[in-house]
């Protein structure tokens, strides 16, 4: 298990527990449901938002899946939508298998994932066929967003019009 | 004197109640400000031809504040198009890009550089048009205190004129105690129920709206545009001629275009929905792209371009043409320019094992 970690974001502190593993495309993080750790594995894993998803979108408003559960989802397929009182986006699946449940509070009033990011907000459970080998740890995370943190920026600023938005289906390309 | 403001409210397309509520919010308290006709519309980009909002705004000659949920950019530009023609109204909201502090001197020469663009046809009403965008700020009242403000100036604009005329007609009787003939120069001739302003549009639409104030007509996205959307008008200027030919979803011309003057006012990516370039202030990020949408998308534009212009055509029966059809030529003639750190970028997220 990794050290917990923190990744700065101007006066913002991002913390990234040890006891979770992240998705760092989707800027997502991983645990066993039943808290039994995250050695990694097929079956079932709960996914929420990283602290540093949370600073980058601010408030929550609201929340929309276009997917029920029972379905067979695939990596990086789009299955929902985020509203947030900075910032708009698609959600993306972060490991192929079946979506198993969603977290239905949250559809009511998502504040937990801005309360309790890593705890009552998380977001839902995929029950995975195949390990998702995908997943890092806290440290690997952390150096994804320090090596990617000048894109970043850039995205943010906006003006990058040969960014495409369209979530291109992918197949699961992890290995 | 009068002197009326005429503000519009263009709904957000969908029931997102969030937006909504601002649009009440904001409607209930524009009805008790004085000097402000208020009227409501669906979204701009949905008004077809013939529809009712769109004839009313047709017949505002006066100043107009477009409250919307679309860049200011985006707004005007698409009204020019329909014909809703004026001055563009500037807010200190909405700052130009020229005026964002945030521009590096990079790009501040870059927009310095602009080419000469080829500006608005026809001759352009002596009124001023605000266009407000409703994303910026989630309470009301920023927005009714910005009207205030336009409100002020309009008037002011209008006394000077109506002084400067005054002087001009000196020294014909006229001022006899009489009303002046005529109206004040403001509202629509005809009046429409706020039920016909509000009807539904058929259906969303979805097309590009062409920024004349940085087209210099080129006629690029006419040669790049296999499906019939883009026209030259009698005086050869590029027109957004056949609408509803264009491909919902795609926005493949606004990528070809050398100067960004293409938008897509529904478009996720900011910088194609009409964003002044380099500024984003307050305005909603898309986080789509960091969030592990469109992984794979490349950095080249161009590319892109013909990747989206091919999957319509495929959808349509045709054959996809790649970069055989329609690419500009700039893109050939131009000596490789030197790798940026951008292109280092790109290429280092190519790498990644994601």
């Amino acid at each position: 298990m990794s050290e917990d970690q923190v990744f700065a974001i101007g006066k913002h502190r991002a913390h990234l527990p040890g006891n979770f593993l992240y998705a760092s495309t989707n800027h997502l993080w991983a645990a066993r449901p039943d808290g039994s750790g995250i050695e990694m594995g097929p079956g079932v894993w709960r996914f929420g938002f990283t602290s540093y998803a949370i600073a980058l979108m601010k408030d929550v408003y609201f929340l929309d899946w276009s997917l029920a559960p029972g379905l067979r989802v695939r990596h990086l397929e789009e299955i929902g939508h985020i509203e947030t009182s900075k910032a708009e986006s698609g959600l993306y699946c972060p490991a192929s298998g079946i979506l198993l449940r969603i977290n239905e509070t949250l559809l009511e009033d998502p504040s937990a994932i801005n309360t309790d990011g890593y705890g009552a907000g998380w977001l839902y459970e995929i029950d995975c066929p195949e390990a998702p080998n995908h997943l890092i740890d806290a440290t690997a995370y952390r150096k994804h967003l320090e090596d990617n943190w000048e894109h970043t920026q850039r995205v943010l600023k906006g003006g990058i019009n040969s960014i495409s938005d369209e979530a291109e289906t992918q197949g699961d390309d992890n290995g | 004197m009068s002197g009326k403001l005429t503000v519009v409210i263009s709904q957000a397309q969908g029931k997102h109640p969030v937006k909504r509520g601002l649009e009440e919010s904001l409607a209930a308290a524009l009805l008790l400000e004085p000097g402000i006709d208020l009227s409501i519309v669906p979204h701009l980009v949905d008004l077809q031809p013939g529809h009712t909002g769109r004839l009313y705004l047709e017949g505002v000659t006066g100043d107009v504040v477009i409250l919307g949920w679309l860049y200011p950019r985006a707004a005007f530009w698409l009204l020019d198009r329909i014909g809703v023609k004026g001055q563009e109204g500037a807010s200190p909201m909405h700052p130009k890009a020229e005026d964002d502090e945030d521009l590096t001197e990079e790009e501040k020469a870059e927009l310095a550089d602009r080419p000469p663009a080829i500006g608005p046809s026809g001759a352009i009403p002596d009124r001023v048009i605000t266009c407000l965008d409703l994303r910026h700020k989630d309470k009301h009242e920023p927005y009714v205190e910005e009207i205030r403000r336009i409100l002020v100036e309009t008037r002011s604009r209008r006394q000077t004129k109506q002084a400067q005329q005054a002087a001009d007609r000196a020294p014909v009787l006229m001022e006899l105690g009489l009303p002046s003939t005529g109206t004040n120069g403001n509202g629509p001739a005809k009046s429409f129920s706020a039920e016909e302003l509000l009807q539904a549009p058929p259906g969303r639409r979805w097309y590009p709206v062409i920024d004349y104030s940085r087209c210099t007509n080129c006629l690029e996205c006419l040669d790049f545009c296999l499906f019939g959307v883009y026209g030259a008008d009698g005086d050869g200027r590029i027109t957004v001629e056949n609408q509803d030919s264009c491909k919902k979803g795609c926005p493949a011309c606004s990528r070809v275009c050398p100067h960004q003057a293409i938008m897509f006012p529904e478009y996720k990516t900011a910088a194609i929905a009409g964003a002044p370039v380099g500024a984003i202030g307050g305005l909603k990020i898309d986080l789509s792209k960091l969030f592990g949408g469109g992984v794979g998308g490349g950095g080249d534009a161009i590319a892109l371009a013909a990747q989206e212009r091919d999957r319509e055509l495929v959808k349509d029966g045709r054959e996809a043409v790649g970069l055989a059809a329609g690419i500009p030529k700039r893109q050939t003639d131009r000596a490789p320019a030197a790798r940026d750190e951008l292109d280092d970028l790109v290429d280092a997220i190519d790498k990644l094992d994601i």
